[in-house]
């Protein structure tokens, strides 16, 4: 019954609080910019404006339109769930959970890539392309740092493996995951969400034929995977485990708002990249992890 | 000897020789008899992984001279179940799929020897004879042959028959040589445990060359392209679902009784990764749908040889707890690969059936026509691509733990254990690269040809044989604890000293998860559908950029879908590229074709056959049929043992 209702509570969180990074992030670009900037909560206004609207499909699409960003959805609600939170620790917790959220992250790539799909529009296949092209890379990287945390813990669950810090290659890893985060979120470098130009996108071209309720799953998924990066950066970090749990809480809020300006700093001090060099950055973020790998072997060696 | 399972292997035998007789004249007492054995053999494995006594029995019968020995223990049974429910599954669907209507010759043909390959199939795993395991593995090997050549018609089948029966032959002549040394040194055919012949380990490289070959790992997979492509999609999907696992059998069966030379683990685990990520590379340059599945066999007999090669390594290195891990992934994805590799092949014969094409580029939007197969097909390639809730992600995740666990070890195999685990995620991401290219290109969008207009669905028969695959695959996701001691039971006999494993608590967790994950994900999925039906789902164009008049031909392609990839891999792929680049300032015309070939068969294989015959070529130059030249050579030969003994040399 306690674990029904923890679990409730962090769904309401995770639903909850996720739209809110989109907004910071903007409002730290307008910051920059000089500009007054959409409000923080535009994400929730447009959510809420997308969830009445119509649907308008493509006379080609199959009911896998729909269903693709539900499972989707679901797939990072479920990888989300997965993730510790600072002092409250997980809600479920086995060995093994960290490739469990790896794969559902997967299994909400591909069900976003089967949606882009269905329209048979050229520019929907070319983003799905890149999607999961580029994700073979960044699963790499993202591999190579869950084993560096794996080393540096000796533990091969969640809960465990995030509580003390990163250790000595930290600094390493925080570059690596960083440069993941923002290609896996579809943010400058490596994608542009503001642009409207298909040609230039990844992410924002697969779901250019999604309107209504299919639309708010999809950029509410986003959001979600987002906050999900963002925890996993800043719990790999820092010591949550031998902090107090007001002041765990208070730290992983802290970094996540860090990351999230970062985020928006990066977005307004570089452009994109183009696409011949997004795979040699996301190299270079493997490269990161691998180096945050070895110093862990080093430091632990027996 | 127990008689509980003895029972059904007899009735499987004697309905499995009926099912020969009948194939030719009756075709639904063929069907009903292959059914029943099938199930009576599922019936013996089932008992004997349930915890049932092994079965052995030994006649005084002599087959070539040497009794009938056979012998049913939980590994043989593992692979047993494998066989059976593949085997009923594709006899169903060859009632429908190569009927007696559509090919009147060759589907008569068709049933006897389908019948011999299960027959002989089932006899490989029972035999506990060296030469009786000879006889049935060439059996097999035969039949399978004339099950790939079928359609012997077309050019393209006579040839992938050809190398395939070479290859296969190279195969069996290094059996040969492995078991004439086994019975040499130990004095008898008989097989079993024997361990104490430490002299027995170098026996290893020839069993992994064997069946290595059989299993199709790379670079050993030189025939399996073709012949899995150009075979009737039943025999595909058997070919691949079961023949390959034979040969895991042999080299799991055969590690586990014979002592290992230093380092057989590590070249296991290497050319497993090897054969992974090439494996998925090459089936990403494809462009014919069966031939793309085909690479994927690769890839995965890659995945479950990582497994098998860190249990290896393990048993080495005095048998920690991770080798047991990676076995069970292993084993587990012996039957996951076998179950979704045989529900695609039978997806992808369904969309031969209906559109008569097996290029990708031809086909498009076949969901409308065939949402069953297209249903049943993108589960297969969920589960293939490694993703939850389904199986691939459960064996994947077990051998996944044993990698974790082999790094924590800090052994000498843990940075064996890091890079593999790193290769079986980059392995992952382009399975399901390549998988996100098929079903979009096959199923979705719109059709890029007649054929596929106007394609239809499968009748009952061939969807309900696929339902049955695509139902284990979900099972074996969603409730992996049941399955569990199978593998435990079978990992037993591969290493006694791992005896008595309990469940992991993990793998519970994990059923859990994917029941909650699966329910959830269907409830929300069937709320948003209805909720946008009934919210006003208005039908339009696909948005092109306001263009309003989009063709089929302007869809993104398999060959542009997987363009970005097969370019980071252009080193090995050595795609062909044909192009007649757009010129001037109104092009007239433009086009571009890439091909990605066999490379190991046509840079290497094939070059090296070149200079074999050349070199044979000119020695037979030396023999011509004139006596002259002969009698020269008599002559300088008699000279040269002259000479030889003049100069001191000792007769």
């Amino acid at each position: 019954m306690i674990v029904m209702r923890d679990l409730m509570l962090r769904l309401v969180l995770w639903l909850l609080l996720a739209p809110l990074l989109p907004g910071i992030i903007n409002k730290v670009k307008a910051w920059v910019a000089g500009r007054r900037g959409p409000p923080v909560l535009q994400l929730y206004y447009d959510l809420a404006k997308l969830w009445r609207k119509g649907v308008v499909m493509s006379n080609l699409a199959s009911p896998g339109f729909i269903i693709g960003p539900a499972v989707a959805w679901v797939a990072l609600i479920g990888a989300a769930l997965l993730m510790p939170l600072g002092p409250a620790g997980s809600v479920v917790s086995f060995r093994g959970d960290v490739l469990l959220l790896i794969y559902l992250l997967a299994l909400a790539r591909f069900c976003t890539a089967w949606a882009a799909m269905e329209t048979g529009s050229a520019f929907e296949g070319m983003g799905a392309a890149r999607e999961v092209s580029y994700a073979v890379l960044t699963e790499a990287a993202i591999i190579a740092a869950v084993l560096s945390l794996i080393v540096h813990t000796g533990s091969v669950s969640l809960s465990t493996m995030l509580a003390p810090s990163a250790g000595a290659g930290a600094a390493l890893l925080v570059a690596g995951l960083f440069t993941v985060l923002l290609a896996e979120n579809c943010r400058v470098p490596f994608d542009d969400p503001n642009t409207h130009l298909e040609l230039t996108m990844i992410h924002e071209v697969m779901v250019l034929d999604h309107s209504g309720p299919p639309l708010a799953a999809i950029l509410h998924g986003a959001s979600i995977k987002l906050l999900l990066f963002s925890i996993l950066l800043v719990q790999a970090v820092l010591p949550m485990g031998d902090l107090s749990p007001l002041a765990a809480a208070g730290a992983l809020a802290v970094g996540v708002l860090l990351v999230t300006v970062g985020v928006g700093l990066v977005e307004s001090l570089l452009a994109r990249f183009a696409f011949r060099r997004v795979p040699l950055l996301l190299t270079t973020a493997f490269l990161l992890c691998v180096f945050a790998l070895l110093v862990a072997w080093k430091g632990d060696a027996p | 000897m127990s008689l509980l399972s003895a029972l059904p292997l007899l009735v499987a035998a004697v309905a499995m020789s009926t099912s020969l007789l009948l194939g030719r004249t009756a075709p639904r007492g063929w069907l009903v008899a292959t059914l029943v054995g099938v199930a009576a053999a599922l019936l013996a494995a089932a008992i004997v992984l349930m915890g049932g006594a092994d079965w052995e029995w030994r006649s005084s019968f002599l087959l070539g001279g040497e009794p009938l020995h056979l012998r049913l223990d939980s590994l043989s049974a593992f692979f047993l179940v494998l066989l059976g429910v593949v085997g009923g599954a594709g006899s169903v669907y060859a009632r429908e799929y190569w009927s007696d209507t559509a090919h009147p010759r060759s589907a008569r043909t068709g049933r006897f020897w389908w019948s011999l390959m299960l027959f002989s199939l089932g006899f490989v795993l029972l035999a506990s004879n060296g030469l009786h395991f000879l006889i049935a593995w060439e059996l097999f090997t035969l039949s399978a042959y004339f099950l790939i050549t079928l359609n012997r018609q077309c050019s393209a089948v006579q040839a992938a028959g050809w190398l395939y029966i070479g290859a296969s032959h190279a195969a069996t002549l290094a059996l040969f040589a492995f078991f004439t040394l086994l019975a040499v040194h130990v004095g008898s055919w008989d097989l079993g445990p024997m361990q104490e012949h430490t002299e027995l380990a170098p026996l290893f490289w020839l069993g992994l060359f064997g069946f290595g070959l059989k299993a199709g790992l790379f670079p050993l997979h030189i025939w399996l392209p073709s012949a899995h492509a150009n075979a009737p999609s039943h025999v595909s999907a058997m070919l691949s679902g079961v023949t390959l696992k034979l040969g895991i059998y042999g080299l799991m069966r055969f590690s586990g009784w014979l002592p290992l030379p230093d380092g057989a683990g590590w070249v296991v685990a290497v050319l497993g990764v090897t054969s992974a990520v090439l494996g998925v590379a090459f089936a990403l340059g494809q462009h014919d749908l069966k031939r793309l599945l085909a690479y994927h066999s690769v890839e995965n007999i890659g995945i479950i040889l990582i497994g098998l090669g860190f249990a290896l390594v393990a048993v080495q290195q005095g048998n920690p707890v991770w080798g047991r891990l990676a076995l069970a992934g292993a084993l587990l994805h012996v039957w996951n690969h076998g179950l979704f590799k045989a529900l695609l092949f039978f997806g992808a014969g369904s969309v031969l059936h209906a559109t008569g094409t097996r290029m990708m580029s031809q086909l498009g939007g076949l969901w409308r026509a065939m949402p069953w197969t297209a249903g049943l097909f993108a589960l297969g390639a969920v589960a293939i691509s490694g993703l939850p809730p389904l199986n691939g992600f459960v064996s994947e995740w077990l051998v996944y733990l044993g990698l974790f666990d082999a790094t924590l070890a800090h052994g000498p195999a843990a940075w064996l254990a890091i890079s593999s685990a790193i290769f079986l995620g980059i392995t992952g991401a382009l399975a399901l690269a390549c998988f996100a290219k098929v079903c979009g290109v096959v199923f979705l969008g719109a059709p890029r040809s007649p054929a596929a207009a106007h394609a239809h669905e499968s009748g009952p028969q061939m969807r309900s044989a696929m339902l049955v695959l695509g139902v284990a695959c979900v099972a074996i996701g969603l409730a992996p604890v049941i399955f569990w001691p199978a593998v435990v039971r079978a990992m037993d006999v591969w290493n006694p000293v791992w005896v008595g494993a309990e469940t992991p608590v993990a793998l519970s967790a994990l059923g859990l998860f994917h029941v909650a994950l699966a329910l959830v994900a269907l409830t929300l999925a069937g709320w948003l559908w209805r909720r946008v039906q009934r919210s006003g789902l208005i039908r339009a164009v696909t948005w092109d950029c306001a263009y309003a008049l989009p063709t089929a031909r302007m869809q993104y392609t398999a060959g542009s879908f997987a363009g970005i990839i097969t370019e980071w891999f252009a080193w090995i792929l050595r795609p062909e590229r044909y192009q007649q680049l757009p010129e001037t300032c109104f092009p007239a015309t433009a086009h571009h074709a890439e091909h990605t070939p066999e490379t190991v068969l046509e840079k290497i294989v094939k070059p090296a056959a070149a200079l074999v015959m050349r070199v044979s070529a000119w020695a037979r130059s030396l023999q011509h049929g004139r006596l002259q030249a002969y009698l020269l050579y008599l002559l300088i030969g008699v000279a040269a043992l002259a000479l030889f003994v003049l100069l001191g040399g000792s007769p």
